[in-house]
């Protein structure tokens, strides 16, 4: 915590975080990726992560959500430590994903996308091998409404364009409604009318039903804009965090952007 | 899309509308099960409405075990998108438990034949366990090792008779070869249709299509991979239990048989991959065409079968029924205002609607 | 005594193996395809060197001159089957789904070996090559002369394809085309002959060495998919795209064949090392010779 220029405005004791990182370090070979992150988030919030390219934000991200494990540090999440638990079960236990390239399931139809994201009934083969009942379709018509795919239900994913695709991934997160969801550049490669939709769909789960967004983002007036709060990294080290008015009058986030040591 | 696609796409239109193919579609999505029962209940009639034990009864037995092979192994290579080359594997292990197990143990035949399919199985979950690591080139060629290794085995040991194999001589009738593999595969169909509308099945597209996304929404795919590849080894090992009986005799090259794996493959290929109706419409085909070389041009059937698989490959890879239902889709598409084929069309569509 | 015995044995027969994955190891590495038609390669050479034998000749006995006389007959001809396979059909599938790259290499093994079978019949046949002394002794250890004789045609064969690859001009055009097909084109290599001269080039090693193999051991129609397969296994064992690695693999591969086979029961070689393959697939994927994993 010392690296703080600015600490979170709750008690250090954590638990009540969302999300939370202890120390987290991840070398490849010679180079160390991550070091030492320390990270909270609690219920509710909205936090970006930024950081010029190559400052280990993405394998951070691969470090919490299981991709990769860490090979100092802790994560916990909702107070329990998931470090050493495998992928599939952290997202299980609440963890969502959006990835940088949009990542669907192109073969399948919209609804059967959506139909998967639900985590009604867990994950066991037995659960599975029920058809989806009614209440689950509809609230796949219901959220595909909601992001303007209504009456693509049917339609092959695949074959949808890449914003629509985009907002798909995003309704598969409305169905799943994770504890807390991993976007990494949501605003990555879409224009600026359909970023403009998809900040107000972000806003509206976050008010509307508490949810808790940590994102990575490069586009900064869409990070400043949308984050109540914001960590930087540079060269897989912590050297921010604060509110986006702070981050961007603190001169180790400046001088980190114009490469200066 | 070049141009010339576009042209041809255009005449096929007037002669078959899209509209029309996507109604043929639902229709047989709505009806599947219908459909499923009348064609079991042909199937079933034709023995009592005169066909008897011979050369045309041989060959629909014939049809209903490739189908039964051709649909199980697009179980794994065509829902799950685990190509293998070494489904024939199951299929000798079974063919091979109910020949040791009727001829050397004396065991009755329906006891023989559901042991084989469990001892399928078992060895489809060990298996499956090491190589469903391992993926495209990799997966493909240690599945065909386990196929050739388990053949190589079967050409040492005494109890399976080593490279001259085993004549079977007490056999049931053909007709009761009839009904078990129509029934098999009827249960087959049923139970893979079944599926493909469960979120089970779902999954198993998911793996398909992406399977570090799918594990990234939570799901373990190993377990559904092993569990899809285990159901596929239950019923290749089926076919291969009633097999060699219905052939009287089995030796390693008919039990583990690489060629008839790829034959299974090209017949899902052929009728569309991935889907319920197309490996069995493949089969169907396919094995016609085959039984029709092997009567005028007997020794060109396997040549004609590697020709087969190219031409497949090459000219038709979605199959007839993908070729269909992705030609009908497209009308569904359009209908819905999913004209938007870039970004900017996209953007500007969805803000006018606010 | 007896295991040396079988080293030798097994290292003087897995610098054929060796030769055979290198071809085998240059297209995976340029092309990106797995050649399940590979062996069928091997087994075309070995028949072409028999056939020019036998009809040259009269016989399928033939002075060892005679006999290396006839291997530059397999390579030209298979240089040409090669490149003609690159161009009909594998050109048709690059760039599309692994799997369907497979089927039509699979789909040609099959054809390819059916046609022999019909035209050649399915026995197994053989080159005898006279000698004054079959064997020589070294320090106890038997050497068959022909089999050293095949080990160096081995070790030339796959030392001219690596000189090959790094002096020539198209040497240096397949090695770019394997880093990157589109700068390639944009230099003006034609990516696609190249292609199809590494198809060839490959092929050719391949037929020299079934010539080798029709003489050591025997060939026959069906012989193609063992040694696709071993070819898999050594280019796994060595790493994809090392020369040096599918060398020493086929080295170690024939060894254990031959230990296997001296001390349990030649019946046995392919599911050892089979068993051996999945085991080093599953703990080191990238072969161990490959470079290391990458992140």
């Amino acid at each position: 915590m010392s690296k703080a220029t600015s600490s979170p405005a709750t008690d250090a004791s954590g638990d009540r975080a969302v999300l939370r990182t202890d120390g987290v370090t991840k070398r490849f070979g010679g180079l160390t990726a991550v070091d030492d992150v320390d990270i909270e988030i609690h219920r509710g919030e909205i936090v970006g992560l930024i950081g010029p390219n190559g400052a280990g934000k993405s394998t951070l991200f691969n470090c919490i959500t299981g991709t990769l494990t860490p090979d100092e540090g802790r994560v916990y999440l909702q107070g329990e430590d998931v470090t050493d638990w495998p992928e599939h079960k952290i997202a299980r236990a609440g963890l969502g994903r959006m990835f940088q390239e949009t990542r669907i399931f192109g073969d399948m139809t919209v609804r059967k996308n959506l139909l998967l994201a639900a985590q009604e009934g867990g994950a066991d083969v037995s659960s599975l091998m029920r058809r989806p009942d009614s209440s689950l379709l509809a609230r796949t018509d219901e959220l595909l409404d909601y992001v303007d795919l209504g009456g693509l239900a049917e339609t092959r994913a695949g074959r949808m364009s890449f914003g629509q695709q985009k907002l798909l991934e995003f309704a598969m997160e409305l169905m799943s409604e994770p504890e807390i969801l991993l976007m990494d550049e949501p605003a990555g490669g879409i224009n600026p009318s359909m970023l403009g939709n998809l900040i107000e769909y972000i806003r509206n789960a976050n008010e509307e039903q508490e949810s808790t967004i940590f994102l990575i983002e490069h586009n900064m007036d869409f990070v400043m804009d949308i984050a109540d709060r914001i960590y930087v990294l540079a060269h897989g080290e912590r050297i921010a965090n604060g509110t986006p008015e702070e981050i961007q009058n603190d001169q180790r986030v400046l001088d980190a952007y114009l490469g200066r040591e | 899309m070049s141009t010339t696609e576009e042209e041809s796409d255009g005449a096929l239109r007037s002669i078959l509308p899209p509209k029309q193919v996507d109604w043929f579609i639902n229709v047989c999505d709505h009806y599947g099960w219908a459909l499923l029962l009348v064609g079991a209940l042909v199937g079933a009639s034709f023995p009592v409405l005169g066909l008897e034990g011979g050369y045309y009864m041989t060959v629909l037995t014939e049809m209903y075990l490739f189908a039964i092979l051709a649909l199980s192994w697009d179980i794994v290579g065509g829902q799950t998108g685990y190509p293998s080359f070494g489904n024939m594997a199951f299929f000798g292990i079974g063919a091979y438990a109910t020949a040791i197990l009727t001829k050397d143990f004396a065991l009755a035949f329906p006891t023989a034949f559901l042991l084989a399919g469990l001892l399928a199985v078992s060895f489809a979950g060990l298996i499956g366990i090491i190589v469903l690591r391992l993926r495209g080139h990799y997966f493909a060629i240690a599945t065909l090792g386990v196929l050739l290794v388990a053949q190589q085995v079967s050409r040492i040991l005494d109890i399976t008779g080593g490279s001259s194999g085993k004549i079977l001589l007490e056999t049931p009738t053909a007709e009761t070869f009839y009904y078990l593999f129509l029934g098999l595969l009827v249960v087959e169909i049923g139970l893979v249709y079944y599926i493909s509308g469960t979120r089970f099945g779902f999954v198993l597209n998911a793996i398909r299509d992406d399977e570090e996304k799918a594990t990234a929404m939570g799901f373990n795919t190993t377990y559904y991979k092993t569990a899809a590849w285990m159901l596929a080894g239950l019923f290749t090992g089926f076919a291969g239990a009633a097999y060699s009986l219905f052939n009287t005799f089995i030796d390693p090259q008919t039990a583990y048989n690489g060629a008839w794996n790829v034959e299974l493959i090209a017949m899902a290929l052929l009728g569309g991959s991935g889907t319920v109706a197309g490996p069995v419409l493949g089969a169907f085909g396919l094995h016609t065409i085959i039984e029709l070389v092997e009567t005028y041009a007997v020794g060109w059937q396997l040549v004609l079968l590697g020709g087969a698989v190219i031409v497949t490959v090459i000219g038709f890879p979605n199959g007839v029924v993908g070729t269909l239902s992705e030609y009908a889709s497209q009308m569904d598409y359009y209908k819905h205002g999913g004209m938007a084929a870039t970004d900017t069309d996209d953007g500007a569509e969805v803000s006018a609607d606010e | 005594m007896a295991a040396t015995q079988f080293v030798v044995n097994g290292l003087l027969v897995g610098a054929l193996f060796a030769a055979v994955a290198v071809g085998f190891a240059l297209i995976w590495g340029v092309v990106d395809i797995i050649n399940l038609a590979h062996g069928e390669m091997v087994m075309l050479g070995g028949y072409t060197s028999y056939w020019v034998l036998k009809l040259g000749t009269g016989t399928a006995e033939s002075s060892v001159l005679l006999f290396l006389a006839s291997i530059p007959v397999a390579i030209g001809l298979l240089f040409v089957v090669g490149y003609l396979l690159q161009r009909t059909l594998v050109s048709r599938v690059i760039g599309t789904d692994v799997f369907l790259t497979l089927l039509v290499t699979f789909g040609a093994s099959i054809a390819i070996q059916q046609l022999a079978i019909r035209a050649w019949t399915a026995n197994p046949r053989s080159i005898q090559v006279r000698f004054a002394e079959q064997s020589m002794a070294l320090g106890g250890i038997v050497v068959p002369k022909m089999k050293l004789i095949a080990f160096a045609g081995a070790l030339a064969l796959t030392v001219a394809m690596y000189v090959f690859l790094q002096k020539t001009r198209t040497g240096r055009a397949i090695r770019a085309v394997s880093q990157n097909p589109e700068a390639a084109a944009l230099v003006g290599i034609d990516v696609e002959h190249t292609r199809a001269v590494t198809f060839g080039v490959s092929s050719a090693i391949a037929g020299g060495i079934g010539a080798f193999i029709a003489v050591i051991l025997n060939i026959q129609p069906q012989m193609g998919l063992i040694y696709t397969l071993k070819s898999f296994i050594i280019v796994v064992f060595g790493g994809v795209g090392s020369i040096p690695g599918a060398l020493i693999g086929g080295l170690l591969l024939g060894s254990v064949e031959e230990l296997v086979s001296g001390f349990i029961s030649s019946q046995w070689t392919l599911a050892v090392s089979f068993s051996l393959l999945i085991v080093l697939l599953v703990v080191k994927p990238k072969g161990l010779f490959g470079e290391g994993a990458e992140q």
